[in-house]
């Protein structure tokens, strides 16, 4: 699908005038652009116009005796008067909402502890960034074990803890519960990628700095405050954004554990966008969702590009 | 080393040139371990007795089943021979991708189906077979002796004595309250809540209460989907829940034969018998579901043969069909099972479905009450849709809302395709 990456900022070239003894040069700049531009074109530009083109068509997934026709905005229209699209929204709304401070927060935090000159430094790096690198289909399957009502790990252990005073938790059942569980898993599997963006970040920022500060008399808590957090400004605006993208296209623990119940509790646009596409086979109607989703990344990566802008980066 | 390699490439052109001799038969098929071993065998035996012929299995899971088969129209890779989910016939034939299967397989094999089998593969427009099958199916409601000896509940002799709507959300309650019983019945919400099993199991009770998915003369869900006697059933089928009677999606399938017997009853398919008495005895009975209105209802259609309109050898294909049906070994893992029988000699050789057999019930149902699921070709939709209402449902949702928006979207998918020409003529 016709899912954009975040516009990265791009170097610009300057054109060069083609006269004639530059003419050679010119030639090389094309030959070396173009695999590059012919790939681009058939794999992404020409889907991409692909999908618009066929969100304007009642066109089915697998060929039918009548053929696809024209129908304009039909299948915006649809969307927009279907409540569970609008449900779908609001849950990755919900979703984006907690993710970002559980996700970022624990991947800022285990940042900031494994910058210290601790002993074994290297190792812990390796571990929290581990779940990361596991496949999310896995990890899915393991965490449906564990959110087992009523007699899984999870409620084993809080049952144990509250001395069974706390009932059993239906986490993946119950429609208050469904998307925070999905959102407790997400954030354990991915905060190492966040976690070494901040990693990066925290070493980027000249020890000088530090040692200005602490000759300035300022403790632990004022040099992290007016030296690292400023320092981590850039750092901040892209992890938030990249976090906030990928919360967007929530799916493979949706696809896995819920298959957006329960009550459309856990329904999310891309979830939407695939049932409508293969299971009702209504490929015209998906593609309209997926120019809907794309718009929707658009305006966050555009904002993104503001706020970059910004702090100067 | 040069040497190796062009002996290596000498060979496998040799190879290559072998396997091209033969007729290659792609058989696409879903199925559990136990089940995709055994088509292995029998593709071998095929072999064997056919040593010009090559038999290619794919497998595909079961919950993705359509996906793949979309993925293999789009790409042009349609097998030969296609396992098929009964309902989903009628858009398969309707998009002209399976062909008439009577004048392919063994004419034994097509005059031994039962009266259901035979329905569950015909097209209703041209009245012609697109598929066979060994098996079909069928829904009962399994009980737990003990808790219903401890309720006094009334064992039916068979379909005509049913429970009535009364008995049975009576004994519910009762059973509620029995030591022992964490959960009055199991309808295998463990199953997920994008499954068949929805409306394969449900949609019978709405075709008891006296409505249904979807108008069968017009073809209109509008006004039927969301009728009163339908929003009345799934009321009942809410309350349930929400009193806690059900066992919940979480808790898995498998409540009615744990450890210590929580649930106790199963509105239950027949495969799940086999399961179940090998843990229970005889401590399990087989009841006809219960009558939640004027008449009876269960359901029925299964996993059956097509040979798709893009074979170049649709003869052979018709002949690995029929050895696969009259084959030993396929017939005795289906026995195991407790599969339920399409053909009347595999019934012959099922004491469990026999006259006096434990699932002689189920078997009595598919005369006498069972209902198939709409055979239209928007089928996709319409289960699609009904399994989004039922999980509104079940999680505490508005019946008649819920039910309102799957009709509206049924009926607006059959309007998009203008009708699925032939069917909008039945009107």
């Amino acid at each position: 699908m016709t899912l954009q990456q975040p516009a990265l900022p791009a170097t610009a070239v300057a054109a060069r005038p083609a006269r004639l003894r530059d003419r050679g040069r010119l030639f090389q700049e094309v030959g070396m652009l173009a695999p590059a531009v012919v790939l681009l074109t058939i794999f992404l530009v020409v889907p991409f116009l692909l999908s618009f083109w066929t969100a304007m068509t009642n066109q089915p997934l697998v060929p039918r005796p009548t053929p696809a026709r024209f129908i304009g905005f039909t299948n915006f229209l649809r969307i927009f008067k279907d409540d569970l699209f609008w449900t779908s929204l609001w849950n990755v709304s919900r979703f984006t909402f907690w993710i970002l401070p559980v996700q970022c927060g624990l991947a800022f935090a285990t940042a900031l502890l494994l910058h210290q000159k601790l002993p074994f430094r290297n190792f812990f790096r390796g571990v929290f960034f581990l779940p990361a690198i596991t496949s999310m289909v896995v990890v899915c399957v393991i965490w449906g074990t564990l959110f087992q009502y009523p007699t899984g790990p999870l409620n084993q252990v809080i049952g144990f803890l509250s001395g069974g005073r706390i009932e059993p938790i239906d986490w993946l059942g119950d429609p208050n519960w469904a998307m925070f569980s999905i959102v407790l898993l997400s954030a354990w599997q991915a905060y190492g990628f966040q976690m070494i963006v901040y990693l990066a970040g925290l070493q980027g920022i000249p020890d000088e700095l530090y040692d200005a500060a602490r000759i300035d008399g300022a403790n632990a808590l004022q040099r992290f405050w007016h030296v690292t957090m400023p320092g981590l400004r850039p750092t901040h605006v892209f992890v938030l954004v990249i976090t906030t993208i990928q919360a967007f296209k929530l799916y493979t623990q949706v696809a896995i554990l819920t298959q957006g119940g329960p009550k459309s509790s856990t329904e999310t646009v891309v979830h939407y966008m695939v049932r409508a596409g293969f299971e009702e086979q209504k490929l015209g109607y998906a593609s309209a969702v997926s120019v809907i989703l794309f718009l929707i990344v658009l305006v966050i990566a555009l904002v993104q590009r503001q706020l970059l802008r910004r702090f100067d980066v | 080393m040069g040497n190796r390699l062009l002996s290596f490439l000498m060979a496998s052109i040799a190879l290559g040139g072998l396997a091209e001799a033969k007729t290659v038969i792609h058989v696409m098929h879903q199925g559990d371990p136990g089940w995709v071993s055994t088509y292995g065998e029998v593709a071998k035996r095929f072999e064997t007795a056919n040593p010009d012929v090559d038999i290619e299995l794919i497998y595909a899971p079961h919950d993705a089943y359509n996906e793949k088969f979309s993925a293999a129209v789009m790409s042009k890779q349609l097998p030969d021979v296609m396992e098929l989910d009964a309902p989903f016939l009628a858009n398969y034939v309707w998009s002209g991708y399976l062909q008439p299967i009577e004048p392919l397989v063994d004419k034994d094999v097509i005059d031994d189906m039962t009266e259901s089998n035979v329905a569950q593969g015909t097209y209703p427009i041209d009245k012609e077979l697109y598929a066979v099958g060994l098996t079909d199916s069928s829904v009962v409601l399994y009980g737990n002796r003990k808790y219903l000896e401890a309720i006094g509940a009334r064992i039916p002799k068979g379909v005509d004595d049913a429970w009535t709507r009364e008995e049975f959300e009576g004994y519910l309650e009762k059973l509620s309250k029995l030591d022992g019983v964490k959960w009055p019945i199991d309808t295998f919400r463990g199953y997920g809540i994008k499954t068949e099993w929805i409306t394969y199991a449900y949609g019978p009770i709405l075709q008891s209460a006296g409505c249904d998915l979807i108008d069968r003369k017009t073809w209109k869900s509008v006004g039927t989907l969301d009728s009163d006697p339908c929003v009345e059933a799934l009321t009942m089928m809410q309350k349930w829940v929400t009193n806690g009677w059900v066992v919940p999606q979480s808790s898995g399938t498998n409540q009615f034969f744990a450890e210590g017997h929580p649930a106790a009853l199963a509105l239950g398919g027949h495969w799940f018998y086999a399961e179940a008495a090998a843990s229970m005895k005889d401590d399990i009975v087989v009841m006809p579901l219960p009558k939640f209105g004027p008449k009876g209802a269960s359901p029925n259609g299964t996993w059956i043969w097509g040979i798709t309109t893009a074979s170049e050898h649709p003869d052979i294909a018709g002949k690995f069909v029929s050895f696969m049906l009259k084959d030993k070994v396929f017939r005795d893992y289906a026995k195991e099972d407790s599969a339920y029988p399409g053909l009347k000699s595999f019934a012959a050789d099922s004491p469990l479905y026999a006259d006096g057999g434990p699932m002689a019930v189920a078997f009595e149902q598919a005369s006498k009450t069972a209902v198939a699921r709409p055979p239209h070709p928007a089928y996709p939709i319409i289960t699609s849709a009904f399994m989004g209402a039922v999980d509104e449902i079940f999680n505490g949702g508005d019946v008649k809302a819920a039910l309102t928006a799957a009709a509206e979207k049924i009926d607006e998918d059959i309007e998009e395709n203008d009708g699925y020409p032939p069917f909008d003529e039945q009107q």
